[in-house]
């Protein structure tokens, strides 16, 4: 019951970022550094990440594929898999520890300092001043980070594939081609997007209804994590579905 | 002027606000004095539109704000500066950013114009030249400082205090309480202060409030606060441990 | 340090990214960035299994393009390719379907033409289609039938030789081409039938090939004198015997070609031949009057099998040619004739001298019939009815998507003799092509078990007509 409640909150949160959203002026400014915070904080990470799982990646399916001489459709399972999946969730996954859970920390600790109640005091609505903005920008930037994890994936792949386990060059990069299509790669942005909708808006909603002092705030962080890596992972399944 | 009338706030199963009347006059101090989690920040909260009561009119220069909706709670907010009991100052913005806000926010001024500002507020609340100092760098007295610095920036007709001497020294109460009654004097604003302190409370009230079951039990002047033989009133101006104010 | 702005970061990190996202574009989708470039060409293949969509289009193994979509059309497969603008097809291009990779991807092969044809236009047809199979494959296969068929020519010719033979295939092919003329009346004309009779002759005939060659093999083991049967023909005694044999029968051809003894009569007899047509055309009006009964054609379905088995133990053939009329799903009638070396047989009881002697007689000319109506409960067939001229039953069990029947038969029943039980197995290997092995007769206390093996060849009336009709019939 709790659960339903809470859901029908997170989406009366959404309907109001939504309704603020296209009420202008955006303050452009903020958005910048919800994406420096979000996006640019996190290539880092993200980088490391992908490169990794590309690279283990390859490694596993080459030897499942060596049983049956099939090595070289290692490069394109690399590449579906970063492509189509795992860059996408890992990403999420990753931005969610890293920027999901300060957002609820930030918000959290803004609203038990009564930073937020001063915003409204101040005649200044704190959805659109703080979620907004963190909103958008991780919406935006889920998609880029993406990007970014599915080249390095499929880069950590190249290097185990080619040099470690001497795939040849050609055919690893032409099975890439022949098998990956521009949908693979542009239904992986689409759900990093959606995702990035969801660590923000979970984030944002834990951290903005935080109460309970410090202790508050790290019950919020915590939960706004959890829930929102379950929201990913679920919400993936469903996509998948619809997409392919 | 501020009219509360016949305000009724629970939370939960515990009622807070039980049919509370209150008149607040213009261009007077008015401190509402009562015991801690009494529901005197509750009652601060719903004369700025942050709480809205579950029965009852708060209206604001003859305007129901209970009724009102996000937009024009904000015009009304305009009219409005309040001091939060840390402060609350944006730790995310200089001393600057945080009191030149609602200038960004709600007015057009030039960045020159703003600085202006920001500086005259500092100035006249003792702290010229912190601009660029962070919340976190400044102690709990300079906070308090900063924020009504920040609280008087738009020039507001009305001004509330949340506790604003609470946990400062005799001599930064002192310094505090003077602002208080300089800013009222020279900008004829209309103030509320939610105080503990009592020594405080006479030196800048025009009019004192007594809280208690969620009702306003007294209210008048310093003079008829201190001559009232409410029980009540009297527990709680002598400090004393016996009267029906329970302690928990 | 410079401190950068954060919209110079971000600016610069997205713009990285957009670089990246632009490379995996090009180099994934051949047009870039998802635009869609080329040309549409058509083309109709018979059957598409395996293409799919955004499949590649090549020639000489370079991609031009690739499969937009695919579809129906008067059920044939309506590919639509999208061809590279710089790519220009000349009217006379061949186009294949074939497959590459360890997975067996299915791409579209596109053989070039010649320039003098001209070139393609926008949405243009491409007209020739090479189907999956291969022509050359197809001729050298035709080729292999058309010795397998000269082989079983051969083999025929040493079976029917002889004037009785003769005369008994003619009676046969005389009436089978009434029939099949029957039938040409009731079936409807249907071309593309005929392409499946050819696959599956050609199965039948590495079927055969492996046969003959089995055959062949125990030919020439009796050549050398080996086993019972070739002791039997290196023995002079044996010829003799034979010779006479041969003889004999040469007075029977004889007495039959005067009209004597009953396959004499039955031939020779003019008022027969009238009666056996009469009575087939009577089934032809009753077969016309089914069919007007029947509102759904397909509901109605005559299937005529030919069946032989060879008899290790009396090392020869038996014949059955059974006609077997399904008017509805679950039931049947068939009507056939048995050509069994054993003959029919006629019992005598002669009372002399207040004693009763029994004499069984063999008539070895007399062709057995069929005349049995079944009914079929799942994979369980229910038949009875004559079976080989005497009264029976028998059980089929169907299995594996009616590839595989077993059968048990009884019939045959006298209060003097064991039943004759036969058992048997028939396995489909072919549309049309079923291996036989089981044993006859397994209790007769006359010496007649015997296991067999053989084949039967069974056609369904559609099937029959092309047969029937492109085979000359000898006079």
């Amino acid at each position: 019951m709790e659960n339903i409640e809470e859901m029908g909150k997170i989406l009366l949160l959404f309907i109001s970022i939504i309704s603020w959203m296209v009420r202008p002026p955006l303050k452009l400014r903020l958005i910048f550094k919800q994406m420096e915070f979000v996006g640019v904080k996190s290539i880092y990470v993200v980088v490391l990440t992908g490169t990794f799982t590309g690279m283990v990646l390859a490694l596993q399916s080459y030897y499942g594929f060596r049983m049956f001489s099939a090595e070289s459709l290692v490069g394109s399972t690399v590449a579906l898999s970063m492509t189509r999946e795992l860059g996408p969730v890992l990403t999420a996954l990753m931005v969610t520890a890293r920027a999901g859970s300060a957002m609820a920390a930030e918000l959290g600790t803004m609203r038990v300092t009564e930073q937020i109640d001063a915003l409204s005091v101040m005649a200044t609505n704190p959805v659109k001043h703080l979620i907004v903005p963190r909103v958008i920008a991780s919406v935006i930037m889920l998609p880029i980070l993406t990007i970014v994890s599915d080249f390095m994936g499929i880069i950590g792949g190249y290097f185990v594939g080619v040099m470690v386990l001497h795939i040849n060059k050609g055919i690893f990069v032409k099975n890439i081609t022949r098998y990956v299509d521009l949908g693979d790669l542009y239904n992986g942005l689409t759900k990093a997007a959606v995702f990035g909708l969801i660590l923000s808006l979970v984030g944002c909603y834990k951290g903005f209804n935080t109460t309970g002092g410090a202790e508050g705030v790290g019950k919020a962080t915590t939960e706004a994590v959890v829930l929102a890596s379950i929201t990913i992972l679920i919400s993936d399944y469903f996509l998948t579905a619809i997409m392919f | 002027m501020i009219e509360l009338v016949d305000v009724h706030k629970s939370f939960g199963t515990q009622k807070v606000l039980d049919g509370l009347n209150l008149r607040i006059e213009d261009g007077k101090t008015t401190v509402i004095i009562g015991k801690s989690g009494g529901g005197k920040s509750v009652l601060l909260k719903h004369i700025i539109g942050l709480l809205k009561p579950d029965s009852g009119q708060i209206l604001v220069n003859g305007i129901d704000i209970t009724t009102l909706n996000d937009r024009e709670l904000n015009e009304v907010r305009k009219n409005f500066g309040m001091l939060f009991q840390e402060a609350a100052l944006f730790d995310s913005m200089n001393v600057g950013e945080n009191v030149a806000f609602p200038l960004r926010e709600h007015t057009k001024k030039k960045e020159k114009e703003i600085r202006e500002i920001v500086d005259e507020r500092l100035r006249a609340v003792g702290l010229p030249g912190v601009e660029n100092k962070m919340p976190s760098e400044l102690s709990g007295g300079m906070r308090k400082r900063v924020g009504l610095a920040r609280a008087l920036a738009m020039h507001p007709q009305i001004i509330l205090y949340d506790e604003p001497t609470t946990g400062l020294d005799p001599i930064m109460t002192e310094a505090i309480n003077d602002l208080i009654i300089n800013t009222q004097k020279n900008f004829n604003v209309t103030c509320v202060v939610i105080s503990h302190d009592i020594e405080s409370i006479f030196e800048i009230g025009h009019n004192i409030a007594m809280l208690y079951d969620g009702k306003i039990v007294e209210y008048g002047t310093p003079e008829v606060i201190k001559q009232s033989d409410n029980p009540v009133l009297k527990q709680f101006l002598s400090g004393s441990l016996v009267g029906p104010i329970s302690i928990m | 340090m410079f401190s950068i702005s954060s919209e110079a970061k971000v600016g610069l990190f997205v713009f990285v990214a957009l670089i990246l996202l632009a490379y995996m574009s090009f180099r994934v989708g051949e047009y870039g960035f998802g635009l869609k470039k080329g040309y549409f060409v058509n083309v109709v293949f018979d059957n598409v299994t395996g293409l799919d969509k955004d499949a590649s289009v090549t020639i000489a193994g370079v991609e031009i393009g690739k499969v937009e979509r695919i579809s129906l059309t008067d059920g044939k497969a309506s590919v639509t390719l999208r061809i590279t603008p710089d790519v220009k097809l000349e009217k006379d291009v061949r186009a294949s379907i074939k497959s590459h990779g360890i997975l067996g991807d299915k791409f579209v092969e596109i053989e070039p033409g010649t320039k003098e044809s001209g070139y393609i236009e926008v949405d243009g047809q491409i007209k020739r289609v090479e189907q999956q199979a291969d022509i050359d494959k197809l001729l050298r296969e035709l080729g292999t039938i058309a010795n397998d068929v000269m082989a079983v020519t051969a083999s025929l010719k040493k079976v029917v030789g002889g004037d009785e033979g003769v005369a008994n295939l003619r009676a046969i092919i005389q009436n089978t081409r009434e029939l099949s003329e029957n039938l040409n009346t009731v079936v409807k004309q249907n071309d593309e039938k005929f392409s499946i009779m050819v696959s599956s002759l050609k199965n039948a005939a590495t079927e055969m090939e492996k046969t003959f060659a089995a055959l062949s093999d125990i030919t020439s083991k009796i050549n050398r004198g080996e086993g019972t049967v070739g002791r039997l023909v290196k023995d002079e005694a044996v010829f003799e015997k034979l010779d006479r044999t041969v003889a004999s029968l040469e007075e029977i051809s004889d007495k039959i070609n005067e009209g004597r003894g009953t396959i004499g009569r039955l031939i020779n007899d003019e008022e027969t031949v009238e009666n056996l047509n009469a009575s087939l055309k009577t089934i032809d009006k009753s077969m016309e009057g089914i069919n007007r009964y029947i509102s759904k054609a397909e509901q109605f379905r005559t299937f005529l099998s030919y069946r032989g088995e060879y008899l290790f133990d009396n090392s020869d053939a038996k014949s059955y040619l059974n006609l077997k009329i399904q008017p509805k799903e679950d039931k049947f009638y068939i009507l056939g004739i048995v050509a069994d070396p054993r003959g029919s047989r006629t019992t005598y009881d002669r009372t002399t001298n207040g004693t009763t002697t029994h004499t069984e007689e063999w008539d070895r000319d007399q062709l057995l019939f069929n005349a049995e109506i079944g009914k079929r409960y799942k994979d369980i067939v229910l038949r009875g009815g004559l079976l080989e001229s005497t009264g029976g039953v028998g059980i089929d069990y169907y299995a594996f998507d009616d590839k595989l029947r077993l059968t048990f038969e009884a019939f045959d029943f006298d209060t003097d003799r064991d039943p004759h039980l036969k058992i048997y197995a028939d396995y489909r290997l072919f549309k049309h092509l079923y291996l036989t092995a089981g044993w006859d007769d397994f209790v007769s206390d006359e010496g007649n078990e015997s296991p067999f093996v053989g084949f039967s060849i069974k056609f369904e009336d559609e099937d029959l007509k092309y047969l029937l009709t492109s085979t000359p019939i000898p006079k």
